[in-house]
């Protein structure tokens, strides 16, 4: 498959991913007003049981989209061929750990993989490596997907395994700028360097 | 300054205020009839109509939301929350005012549609577009007139929560310590809290800008222009830019202010989670947006995020939670 066709049915399974966390998040709104038939039901077990069942519904899609949107599978590092031997192997891997132990542990596998990974790229774009490759030209614009895709990361990491951690809040806040001013290099990279002119 | 000073200050508002929004009420219906009219005639005569009605009415809503402005600081300084001397042993102040911010209760889809007026002023490109958002904005201001009018009995919960405090004055030592008990939390955790004053006010802006993104996306069904797109990213960036990181700022405080309640997967945040993945399914679709198929994709998906949107407003309003004014 060309390069470009891959990364074009990429971007549509990200789409139906998406659109599948969308379904979940639709499925709790609707579940929790079946439930909430009194105002003490949080306090019940049933609602305790309400936040499992829908963490483990999203727990899944977390994973797949974190692979499709090449967060986890070192897209930007490896050809497409070793790329996919990667994401093969790392699904495996989380695969295994979710069937030995649970769903969270193979997710933290996956965040931890990832995490490297995306520091990896953040340090490589920041150093204008050649090695890795982005669907949009310039150096803003692949600078603030790295640091988005990064901040994404951390933010989940941060959600599934540091909750009790005191350095949680902490964290969060660092996953906030750096999605912030992701978002900001990947919108309006003409803006920015404008503020900065060349000699 | 006391209680009198602040149900002056109220009568005021009531006063200044309703004019204004009645006003607006009427602009609106003339810019419905203006864009209506355009949209069928392509007449450039009223589409002339419609910018006037257009800056009329946005001015307007400036000049109302001064007032507000105005009104939330007579309440500022005339307002003052003495805690009992049993209670200043456990909280870190002796005292407290209300800063409340100008996006609650009844004046939320106030600041939301005025935010909205703004930005379709700078929608310019296209006239087909801005006499749709005419009609959307008519609708909108209709609504805000008849259903969520900030003028008329102004911030009801406020009222209710100052008038408890003024009258528990004249009570028992044991009223004035359970009522100040409810107001320091309230003060502290939301109407003071620096998250009240820039999490709502992110959402809202955002949702202001996306509604023009909904709008270039309807264009986008009925014919493939260009710019037409090009409109829908350009507020669609605004917009997801709030929209995220206003949604993130909701997650500190949510911790500081509700502690150990249960408010995960509270109906509201699933909302926006939905609403947000769907944003992100949309910008992620204009990437290969020169293709027929994800052309009409995007577009699609740009109305069912609108869709979201405003069902995710919605929520407070009609399924039960810890964001919702409605209970089981």
């Amino acid at each position: 498959m060309k390069l470009k066709n891959y990364d074009y049915y990429l971007i549509i399974i990200t789409i139906l991913i998406l659109f599948g966390i969308g379904a979940v998040s639709l499925y709790g709104i609707t579940y929790y007003n079946y439930l909430a038939v009194d105002a003490q039901w949080t306090q019940t077990m049933q609602y305790s049981q309400y936040i499992y069942e829908m963490n483990s519904y999203i727990y899944p899609f977390l994973v797949l989209l974190l692979i499709s949107l090449g967060l986890c599978i070192p897209k930007r590092l490896f050809e497409q061929d070793m790329m996919i031997k990667t994401s093969a192997l790392i699904l495996g891997i989380t695969i295994i750990f979710t069937i030995f132990s649970d769903l969270e542990t193979g997710l933290g596998f996956i965040l931890v993989v990832m995490t490297v990974v995306q520091t990896i790229v953040l340090i490589l774009t920041i150093k204008k490596s050649r090695t890795i490759r982005f669907e949009k030209e310039g150096y803003l614009v692949r600078l603030g997907s790295s640091l988005l895709h990064l901040g994404i990361v951390i933010l989940i990491f941060n959600f599934v395994d540091f909750q009790d951690n005191p350095y949680h809040l902490l964290i969060f806040w660092f996953g906030v700028i750096l999605i912030t001013s992701g978002n900001i290099c990947s919108f309006y990279p003409e803006k920015i360097s404008s503020l900065f002119p060349h000699e | 300054m006391g209680y009198i000073e602040y149900l002056a200050a109220r009568e005021i508002l009531g006063l200044i205020g309703q004019p204004v929004i009645t006003y607006i009420f009427f602009i609106s219906l003339f810019i419905c009839i203006f864009s209506i009219v355009y949209l069928i005639k392509r007449d450039n005569k009223y589409f002339d109509y419609l910018i006037k009605c257009l800056y009329v009415s946005t001015g307007l809503y400036l000049v109302g939301f001064f007032i507000l402005a105005w009104f939330h600081l007579q309440i500022y300084n005339t307002v003052l929350i003495e805690y009992p001397a049993a209670m200043q042993q456990m909280i870190p102040v002796e005292s407290s005012r209300f800063a409340i911010p100008l996006w609650i209760e009844n004046e939320k889809l106030y600041f939301w549609a005025m935010c909205a007026s703004v930005f379709v002023l700078t929608v310019k490109r296209r006239k087909d577009i801005l006499s749709f958002l005419g009609v959307i904005l008519s609708i909108f201001s209709v609504i805000v007139y008849l259903l969520s009018n900030p003028f008329n009995d102004p911030l009801p919960i406020v009222h209710g929560e100052i008038t408890r405090w003024f009258a528990a004055l004249f009570t028992s030592d044991m009223t004035i310590f359970q009522v100040a008990g409810t107001l320091y939390g309230r003060i502290t955790y939301y109407y003071n809290s620096t998250y009240m004053w820039t999490h709502p006010p992110m959402l809202f802006i955002a949702y202001a800008s996306l509604i023009i993104t909904f709008a270039a996306c309807v264009f986008m069904l009925l014919k493939k222009d260009r710019l037409y797109d090009e409109i829908a990213y350009k507020y669609s960036k605004i917009g997801y830019l709030l929209l995220t990181t206003g949604m993130l700022i909701g997650y500190p405080w949510a911790i500081e202010a509700w502690k150990d309640s249960a408010w995960w997967w509270d109906p509201k945040i699933s909302g926006s989670i939905m609403m947000w993945v769907l944003y992100s399914a949309y910008l992620h679709s204009r990437i290969y947006i020169s293709k027929d198929k994800m052309w009409k994709m995007t577009a699609y998906l740009g109305i069912i995020c609108f869709v979201s949107l405003i069902f995710t407003y919605l929520l407070t309003y009609i399924v039960p939670g810890i964001h919702s004014v409605v209970q089981p």
